[in-house]
């Protein structure tokens, strides 16, 4: 209410001033009969199409009138953490579920969508139930996946393998040895994009899932007392200076930029035989480097198992999905439930995002993923996460942000030897 | 002169090499604005490319670059002309004033010389949100101009300054008011200031970045600086793209810098030379 | 007081609209921050007030003091690069050498380019597998190109702001000497002073000023400058780079706390207006020169 007083008083003192207005407040509709409904997300060349064909397809069904709204990466977690709860708010966002949502969820700005699913019984069997879990908070669904999967994979240049007379590696033992091997032929074992902590956080990641399980890493997300200073969490980081000191990245990695394609060119060129990366790289190499694909020199496996550790080898870490997510706050929650409801799980919608080569979080795709191009890829990503006993979801995005951003420095200092495994494990231990 | 000249052969070779340095990365710039992706993996930074292609610069319309062009235009401008606007008074007072009042606002403003913008942004984010102005262009140009003010007046005092004060004096005694000294006599002459000030100011608004990426969020009020990032994917950047638009974003400000450098020069010495 | 009375006086209504534009937009929001500094907030609802919690917390960051050390080192070494360099250019290019516009239009061009752009530039340039760091980093003491993700990450970013701004230095230095009278010069040659002579004995005290002015433009700067490194190199390798701007930037806009970002914008605000204060002391900036002439 006092908002609304404070907008006409406003609106009428700078009405002279105001050159352009938003679309935020009301009246600026394009002079449909139904809602405005403002959907944000991220900037991608590839699902922004789809997403607008079905949102067309949405507006011309119910006469509202939904439009989406991108920005890219940074920019959108920032804009989204200062419009969420004021009037330039969005109705629906895109988020990465986990602790990025909670955080949204604990300032009571999302709207659970329970109601959604009790009144559409078919949607939730729909989704992988790995993924689903992911846009829970506290037992409650908050969000629903709007993308692909997309696991962290390791990528082998086969070509490179061929000419040095090996098999990529199954266990750690044998990631280890291959290390050596390519380190004698002068080529850059493993391609790490250094100078960014989330690239080297799929080491750290992995390394805990194999050695330690699943629920190490749950106690830190739930903010357990000494879940940090686990003895799997020391032996994991020992681990990851262990590979440094061996030489698995080179001597220059943490110069190495992953957004310029600095390690994707240097594994595509055959300078580095192994790359640990979310799947989306199949797509950036396609891109930039369409050969090193069409020549079937792209082979890619699960993460190695480790010898004596308590992990499941056929888990996985990564990108569970994107999440779409309804603002609490929002004037047109009825026609963003709608929303949700028919675009997400149409086929149109789905069969768009395989065409777009992404592997979407939905069962009984396989026919369809065989059907399409880069089906061997697609294939293997869907086997992998329909068969995992557990998907962990990137920690950068499962954490609180001031706990991701600490992490992400302490993790440099720990690649470049600044710090001990003891000392990570400390100053984890401490941040709020 | 050949004194002069000789004293200038090792300053003439530091330029030389910094003259390298500088040419090297634009080189790069430009050459890569022309590749295709894939010829930049596949080549060095440097090669001159084999298959040139203008569909950097032909996709950089498409995808609404004029708009973003046109947009950071008015920005730059809008931003020159409003703290020109109230700085130049400003500044003519506090030259000719010595009262307490205006003593303590330049000294004000002297305080707000080194305030850093991104220190001020949420308050700056509440404040415009609250005047309705939320993504509008005149959301960036509004603070954008407020934290250029601290140095245009006290370049542009400094210039007043140097206007002798028998010109003053003179029109005084004709029985001018100070409305007509400022337009007769203050504004000719504080015309390099004004330019070097100008200048300043325009290309900070130019390569602005904060302000507008958090005062403003729809395609239409992007401005280019905003715009580069349309190559940077969830997963990478698109490099020739980007760097086909960091050649044509260039292009205003070079024809710009052409057409007044006499007036650049001049008046980046009478603002900061004295 | 009679001469004062016949003497034309613009009263304060002229500066009034920039100084209520500037209380408006430069100093409420100081206040709003220091406010904020008293509370627990992530961009999400509505602030908490937590008292001194937060200027407590200074204590337990070492991140701080790495960000005061880091960008005093970045300031200096940033001007004793920048100066020398921009200083015997600018003296140069101002000399009477033939095709003197077209190299000052070389010189100009990295000021046309964002900071976006230049730091996306040069990490493409120095990449130590593709870019030149790779061929040339030999020749400098890399010899595995790591120029970025080196513990000397501090001194290539200073070059790649030097690069960005040495060409505005220069083009201040250039525009001053001309305004050097030549009868100084001939005078001197007269005397039988030669060229290095008259370097330091004509050139140098006539530019003092010019020096003050570039100075107070790269310390002033200095203080908000972060964009480029964290396109360049976020603060890494670890934090070898993170100057105390991008520190406050990401604990605010990365970590989303608020609060305690806000007590670093504070202590960013507080020593930016002490340099403001020294400056402005030491160059005479305040004196208030409406009687006199610019003497």
């Amino acid at each position: 209410m006092r908002r609304t007083v404070l907008k006409v008083v406003a609106a009428s003192a700078v009405l002279t001033l105001a050159s352009a207005c938003g679309n935020s407040g009301p009246g600026t509709g394009s002079g449909a009969a139904g809602a405005d409904v403002q959907v944000w997300a991220l900037e991608d060349a590839a699902v922004n199409p789809i997403a607008t064909r079905s949102i067309a397809d949405f507006n011309a069904g119910t006469g509202d009138n939904v439009k989406l709204v991108t920005y890219v990466n940074d920019a959108y977690k920032q804009k989204l953490q200062v419009a969420m709860g004021s009037p330039q708010a969005p109705d629906v966002f895109f988020n990465w579920g986990g602790g990025n949502l909670k955080q949204f969820v604990d300032a009571k700005q999302v709207e659970p969508l329970d109601d959604l699913l009790a009144k559409n019984p078919g949607l939730t069997d729909k989704f992988l139930p790995s993924v689903m879990d992911v846009g829970k908070v506290g037992g409650k669904q908050y969000g629903l996946p709007m993308i692909g999967v997309l696991p962290v994979v390791l990528f082998i240049n086969k070509d490179v393998f061929a000419k040095a007379g090996v098999q990529p590696p199954t266990t750690y033992a044998e990631l280890l040895n291959l290390i050596d091997v390519f380190k004698s032929k002068g080529i850059t074992p493993i391609a790490l994009a250094g100078s960014q902590g989330w690239t080297e956080l799929m080491w750290l990641e992995y390394l805990l899932d194999r050695i330690g399980g699943v629920d190490k890493f749950k106690a830190i997300v739930d903010g357990r007392d000494g879940a940090w200073t686990d003895p799997a969490v020391v032996k994991s980081l020992g681990e990851i200076q262990n590979l440094v000191k061996r030489g698995a990245f080179g001597s220059n990695y943490a110069s190495v930029n992953y957004d310029n394609q600095g390690a994707s060119k240097l594994f595509a060129t055959g300078k580095a035989a192994m790359h640990l990366m979310g799947t989306w790289d199949y797509s950036v190499q396609k891109d930039a480097n369409p050969k090193f694909i069409t020549d079937g020199k792209l082979g890619y496996v699960g993460f190695p198992a480790y010898e004596g550790g308590a992990g499941d080898p056929k888990a996985v870490v990564g990108n569970p999905s994107n999440y779409y997510s309804i603002n609490a706050g929002s004037k047109n929650k009825a026609v963003a439930t709608d929303f949700l409801a028919k675009s997400l799980t149409s086929d149109a919608y789905i069969n768009g995002l395989i065409e777009a080569g992404q592997v979407p979080p939905v069962k009984g795709i396989e026919a369809t993923l065989k059907a399409k191009p880069n089906s061997e890829f697609t294939t293997f990503t869907y086997d992998l996460v329909a068969g995992a006993p557990s998907f962990t979801q990137s920690w950068d995005q499962a954490l609180s942000p001031s706990v991701s951003a600490e992490l992400l420095t302490n993790l440099q200092k720990l690649f470049i030897n600044k710090i001990t495994p003891d000392e990570f494990a400390g100053n984890m231990a401490k941040v709020k | 002169m050949s004194g002069k000249n000789r004293a200038n052969v090792p300053a003439g070779v530091l330029a030389t090499v910094w003259l390298i340095i500088v040419a090297v990365p634009i080189y790069f710039v430009v050459i890569t604005g022309f590749r295709t992706q894939d010829a930049y993996i596949e080549q060095g930074p440097l090669d001159l490319p084999t298959r040139p292609t203008l569909g950097n610069f032909t996709s950089l319309f498409e995808l609404g670059f004029t708009t973003y062009l046109v947009n950071s235009l008015i920005v730059a401008f809008g931003t020159v002309a409003v703290v020109l606007g109230v700085a130049l008074p400003a500044a003519y007072a506090i030259v000719r004033n010595p009262s307490r009042q205006l003593k303590i606002a330049f000294n004000v403003f002297l305080l707000g010389l080194a305030v850093p913008a991104q220190a001020v942004i949420v308050p700056i984010y509440l404040i415009i949100t609250r005047l309705q102005l939320y993504d509008s262009l005149l959301a960036v140009i509004l603070p954008t101009a407020a934290f250029s003010l601290p140095i245009a007046i006290v370049v542009l005092t400094s210039t007043l300054r140097d206007i002798p004060g028998e010109l003053y004096e003179a029109m005084t005694v004709d029985g001018a008011a100070s409305g007509r000294i400022f337009t007769r006599l203050v504004l000719p002459l504080s015309r390099p200031g004004l330019v070097s000030v100008g200048i300043f100011v325009g290309l900070g608004a130019w390569n602005g970045f904060l302000f507008p990426l958090v005062l403003t969020q729809s395609d239409e009020q992007r401005v280019l600086t905003l715009g580069l990032w349309k190559f940077q994917s969830q997963y990478g950047t698109n490099v020739p793209g980007l760097m086909a638009a960091v050649v044509l974003s260039a292009l205003p400000v070079l024809a710009l810098y052409l057409f007044g450098r006499r007036h650049l020069l001049s008046g980046l010495a009478a603002g900061f030379g004295k | 007081m009679i001469a004062a009375a016949r003497r034309e006086r613009p009263g304060f209504t002229w500066a009034a609209p920039a100084v209520l534009f500037f209380l408006a937009l430069g100093i409420l929001p100081v206040f709003a921050v220091v406010y904020l500094s008293f509370t627990k907030w992530n961009g999400l609802g509505d602030p908490q007030w937590i008292g001194l919690d937060n200027w407590k917390s200074i204590t337990d960051d070492p991140d701080l003091v790495n960000g005061i050390v880091k960008t005093v080192t970045l300031t200096v070494v940033s001007w004793l690069l920048q100066t020398p360099l921009a200083l015997l250019i600018g003296v140069w290019a101002a000399g009477p050498q033939r095709g003197r516009a077209a190299l000052s239009t070389l010189f100009f061009l990295p000021l046309l380019l964002s900071t976006a752009a230049i730091s996306l530039t040069f990490v493409s340039l120095l990449d130590p597998n593709f870019g030149l760091a790779a061929d040339y980093g030999k020749y400098v003491g890399f010899a595995d190109g790591n120029f970025l993700g080196s513990d000397h990450a501090l001194y290539v970013v200073a070059f790649v702001v030097a690069w960005q701004f040495v060409p505005f230095h220069t083009l201040l230095y250039q525009s001053a000497t001309r305004q050097i009278p030549r009868s100084l010069y001939e005078a001197a040659q007269i005397d039988g002073a030669t060229g290095v002579r008259q370097f330091f004995a004509i050139t140098l005290p006539q530019l003092r000023n010019t020096i003050i002015a570039s100075s107070v433009l790269m310390l002033v700067g200095s203080l908000t400058y972060f964009e480029m490194i964290l396109l360049m190199t976020n603060g890494g390798p670890g934090t070898a780079t993170r100057v105390l701007p991008l520190h406050m930037y990401i604990k605010g806009f990365v970590g989303f706390d608020m609060g305690y970002a806000s007590v670093l914008a504070v202590l960013l605000v507080a020593v930016g207006t002490a340099l403001s204060v020294v400056v402005v002391r030491s160059t005479g900036y305040h004196r208030m020169a409406s009687d006199r002439e610019g003497a």
